[in-house]
C-alpha cells in the first residue's frame, strides 16, 4: 500500500507563525520605541485618572486615616471585638493582604526562575503588588493593636526589666517572618528597578531628571554593574520563594498552633499557603486587566496570551485550594470533636452562611466552570471578574477563619456572633483605597513594564525556521 | 580612562558586531582592562568575548546567612541566659522556634547583604561624571576603550567596517 504524503500548506506554517506573534516575546520593536511607550504611559494622564485618584485620597484620607484617628482616641470599644471573639476583621484583612503580597513577590520570583515566556511584562505589577500589598498588611496590624504607639514592643530588645519577648510564642515567629518579608519584599522591587530609572534618567527633563538621576544611583549598565544586579537579582528570585512559603506558614501557625475547633489542623501551613497564591495570582490578573484597559500602550505589553497562562494558573491553583480546603474540612466533620461539627455546622446554616457559600462559589465553582474555556482566559474583562470574585471570596475565607471560627469555643456560655461594625468596614474599604492609590501614583512615577526585561526576552526568544514551519527558540543571554 | 590618549566610543545596534568589535580591539593592542562594554541588557561574558567579571554578591550573601543565623540563636537560645522564662513547660533552649527564627533571620541576612553587596560591588550610589551616553538604554552597544595619541583615525575605520553606527571621542560626563 503506497502512503502519499501531504505536504505541510505553507498557509498554515504562516497561521502558525501569527499565533507566535501573539506572543511579546515573539513580537520584538525596537528598545527606544518600547522606552518611548512605557514613558509615554506614565505621563499621559488625563482629568479623569486626576480626579479619580483625587477621589481616592479623599477616600482614603477621610475612611481609612480619620477613622483610624477615631478608633485611636475612642478605644477598641468601637470595634465589634468582644469576648469570646478578639480577634476580627483586622486580622482577617491582615490574612487577607499578606496573601495577596505574599503572592505578588512569589510569582515575579517564580516565574523569573523557571523563565516562563510571558513573566516580562507583568513582573513588575506582581512586585508593586507585594509592597503595597505589605503596607496595608502592617496597617490591618496597627489597628488590632490598639494602641499603636506600643507596637514597638514587638520588636526583639529588652524593656526596663531586663524582660525580652517570649520567642516560644508564634507570634513572635510572626514578628520576625513579617518584618523579614517586608524589608526583602521592598529590596526586591528596588533591584530590577534600577536599571529602568537610569532609562528614565537619560529621557527625561526637569525635575523628573534629576529624581531619577538620584534614584538611578549612577548605573550605567556596565558588564560589572550588570553582572553584581543578575547576580542579586538570581539569589533573591530564588530566595524569595521558600520566604513566601515560610512567612504565609508562620501566620497560619498563629491560629493553627491554637487548641481552638476550626484552627488546630495540620493542613494549615500548605492551606494558608495555596490560598495566598490562590487570592494573589487572581489580584495580580484584576490588576493586569486594569492596567491594560486603563493606561496606555499596555496592549502591547500585556497581551490575551498572558491572561491565558494566568488563567490556566489560576485553575490549578483553585483545584489546590479546593483539595486542601476538603482535607481541611473532612477530618473534622468525620473525626473532630463535637465543638468541630459544631463550628462547620454554624459555616453551614449560621449567619455567615451565604457567605460559606458564595466563598465556594467564587473560589472553585466560577474558577472550575469558566477558565478551562481557552476564549475566555484571553479576555481581559471576563478574567478580570473572574479575578476579583476570587479575591473576594478569598476574604470571606478569611473572615470566615478569623472571628468566623472564634464564635464557637469551649465555652458556651461566651458564644456570641461577630456584628462587624461600621469602624472596621470603613478600615477594610480604606486598605483597599490605600492600595488603589498607591498604584495610581507610582503609575506616573515608576513603570509598570520593565524595559529592560522585555528587552531581554526579545532578544532570547526567536522564531526559527524548521522546514516550512517557524518554531519558537528561547536562549539564555545572560 | 585614558593617560595619554584619548577615549574613543564606538556605538552598535546589534551584539554581534560589537562582539566583534572587542576581539578586533584586542587585535589592534587595547588591553581588556583598557576597553568597556556598555549595553541596557545583560549579555553574558562569552557572548561579548570578554574576560569572567568577577562578583562578591553571593559572598555577602553567604556572609549574611551567618550574621542571621548567628543573631537567630543569640535570640532563641541566647536570651534565655539573659532572662529565664519558663513558659508551659517548654524547654529553656528549644530546637523548633530556632528553625523557624533561624530560616527568617537568614533569609533576612543573607538578602540584605545580597542587596548591600551590590551598592559595594558597583560602587553605589556614585554621582561623579562617567563615560556613557543616552543611547545606551536605548539598546545601542557602546563599546569604550583607550586610543593611543594619534591612532585615532585607524580605530576609527576599523570600528567602522565591523558597523559601528558611530565612532567618536567622549569626555565623561554627568548622567
Amino acid at each position: 500500500m503506497a502512503a502519499t504524503a501531504k505536504p505541510i500548506q505553507s498557509i498554515h506554517a504562516q497561521e502558525a507563525e501569527d499565533d507566535l506573534r501573539e506572543n511579546l516575546l515573539f513580537d520584538p520593536r525596537p528598545r527606544s520605541e518600547i522606552n518611548s511607550m512605557v514613558m509615554e504611559s506614565m505621563q499621559t494622564a488625563g482629568w479623569k485618572f486626576w480626579a479619580v485618584t483625587t477621589f481616592v485620597a479623599l477616600f482614603v484620607l477621610v475612611a481609612l486615616f480619620g477613622v483610624w484617628i477615631y478608633l485611636i482616641l475612642n478605644g477598641m470599644g468601637v470595634t465589634g471585638t468582644d469576648r469570646p471573639i478578639y480577634w476580627g476583621v483586622f486580622l482577617s484583612n491582615t490574612v487577607f493582604w499578606i496573601g495577596i503580597s505574599h503572592t505578588g513577590a512569589f510569582v515575579a520570583a517564580l516565574l523569573r526562575v523557571i523563565k516562563t515566556n510571558f513573566h516580562h511584562a507583568i513582573t513588575r505589577v506582581a512586585e508593586f503588588m507585594a509592597v503595597f500589598g505589605i503596607i496595608q498588611t502592617g496597617l490591618s496590624v496597627f489597628f488590632h493593636l490598639g494602641r499603636v504607639w506600643r507596637s514597638y514592643w514587638l520588636i526583639p530588645f529588652p524593656n526596663e526589666r531586663g524582660l525580652w519577648p517570649d520567642f516560644h510564642s508564634p507570634l513572635s515567629w510572626d514578628f520576625m517572618a513579617i518584618t523579614t518579608y517586608m524589608i526583602v519584599s521592598g529590596l526586591y522591587l528596588i533591584l530590577p528597578l534600577i536599571p529602568d530609572l537610569a532609562m528614565l534618567r537619560d529621557h527625561s527633563t526637569g525635575w523628573r531628571k534629576n529624581l531619577y538621576r538620584i534614584l538611578a544611583l549612577g548605573f550605567r549598565g556596565t558588564e560589572d554593574e550588570w553582572k553584581h544586579l543578575r547576580a542579586a537579582i538570581k539569589i533573591f528570585s530564588f530566595a524569595m520563594i521558600p520566604i513566601m512559603v515560610s512567612v504565609t506558614t508562620v501566620v497560619s501557625w498563629d491560629f493553627a498552633m491554637a487548641t481552638r475547633p476550626g484552627w488546630s489542623s495540620t493542613v494549615f501551613g500548605p492551606f494558608f499557603v495555596v490560598g495566598a497564591f490562590h487570592s494573589g495570582v487572581a489580584a495580580l490578573v484584576a490588576l493586569l486587566a486594569l492596567i491594560r484597559i486603563t493606561m496606555k500602550n499596555m496592549k502591547y505589553f500585556i497581551r490575551p496570551e498572558t491572561f491565558d497562562s494566568l488563567g490556566k494558573l489560576m485553575l490549578i491553583i483553585s483545584m489546590a485550594w479546593a483539595y486542601l480546603y476538603f482535607n481541611d474540612y473532612i477530618v473534622p466533620w468525620y473525626g473532630g470533636t463535637s465543638l468541630d461539627r459544631l463550628l462547620l455546622k454554624f459555616h453551614e446554616t449560621g449567619p455567615f452562611a451565604p457567605m460559606f457559600y458564595l466563598m465556594l462559589t467564587f473560589n472553585a465553582v466560577i474558577p472550575w466552570a469558566l477558565l478551562w474555556n481557552k476564549k475566555i482566559r484571553r479576555s481581559p474583562w471576563v478574567m478580570f471578574i473572574i479575578g476579583l470574585l476570587i479575591v473576594i471570596g478569598m476574604w470571606f475565607e478569611r473572615f470566615l477563619i478569623v472571628p468566623g471560627s472564634l464564635t464557637i469555643s469551649a465555652n458556651p456560655f461566651t458564644w456570641r456572633i461577630y456584628q462587624i461594625s461600621w469602624v472596621e468596614v470603613s478600615l477594610t474599604l480604606g486598605t483597599v483605597a490605600f492600595f488603589a492609590l498607591l498604584y495610581l501614583l507610582a503609575s506616573r512615577f515608576l513603570p509598570f513594564i520593565s524595559p529592560w526585561e522585555v528587552q531581554e526576552g526579545q532578544e532570547s526568544h526567536t522564531i526559527r525556521k524548521v522546514g516550512k514551519a517557524g518554531l519558537p527558540s528561547a536562549s539564555d543571554i545572560d | 580612562m585614558s593617560d595619554d590618549g584619548m577615549t574613543l566610543l564606538a556605538l552598535f545596534q546589534e551584539v554581534d558586531p560589537a562582539a566583534e568589535a572587542v576581539e578586533k580591539l584586542r587585535e589592534m593592542g587595547v588591553a581588556d582592562e583598557r576597553m568597556n562594554v556598555v549595553s541596557g541588557v545583560p549579555f553574558k561574558e562569552e557572548i561579548l568575548g570578554r574576560p569572567r567579571v568577577r562578583t562578591h554578591v553571593p559572598m555577602f550573601a553567604l556572609g549574611g546567612a551567618i550574621a542571621g543565623f548567628a543573631l537567630a540563636v543569640f535570640l532563641i537560645w541566647g536570651v534565655p541566659f539573659l532572662y529565664p522564662l519558663y513558659v508551659g513547660g517548654q524547654p529553656m533552649f528549644p530546637v523548633p522556634p530556632l528553625l523557624v527564627v533561624g530560616f527568617e533571620l537568614i533569609m533576612l541576612g543573607m538578602l540584605t547583604a545580597t542587596f548591600l553587596g551590590v551598592f559595594v560591588d558597583s560602587r553605589f550610589p556614585s554621582y561623579e561624571p562617567k563615560f556613557y551616553v543616552p543611547e545606551i538604554s536605548d539598546g545601542e552597544i557602546a563599546v569604550f576603550f583607550d586610543c593611543p595619541a594619534g591612532m585615532q583615525a585607524k580605530f576609527e575605520k576599523a570600528m567602522q567596517s565591523l558597523g559601528a553606527e558611530s565612532v567618536r571621542t567622549v569626555e565623561a560626563q554627568e548622567l
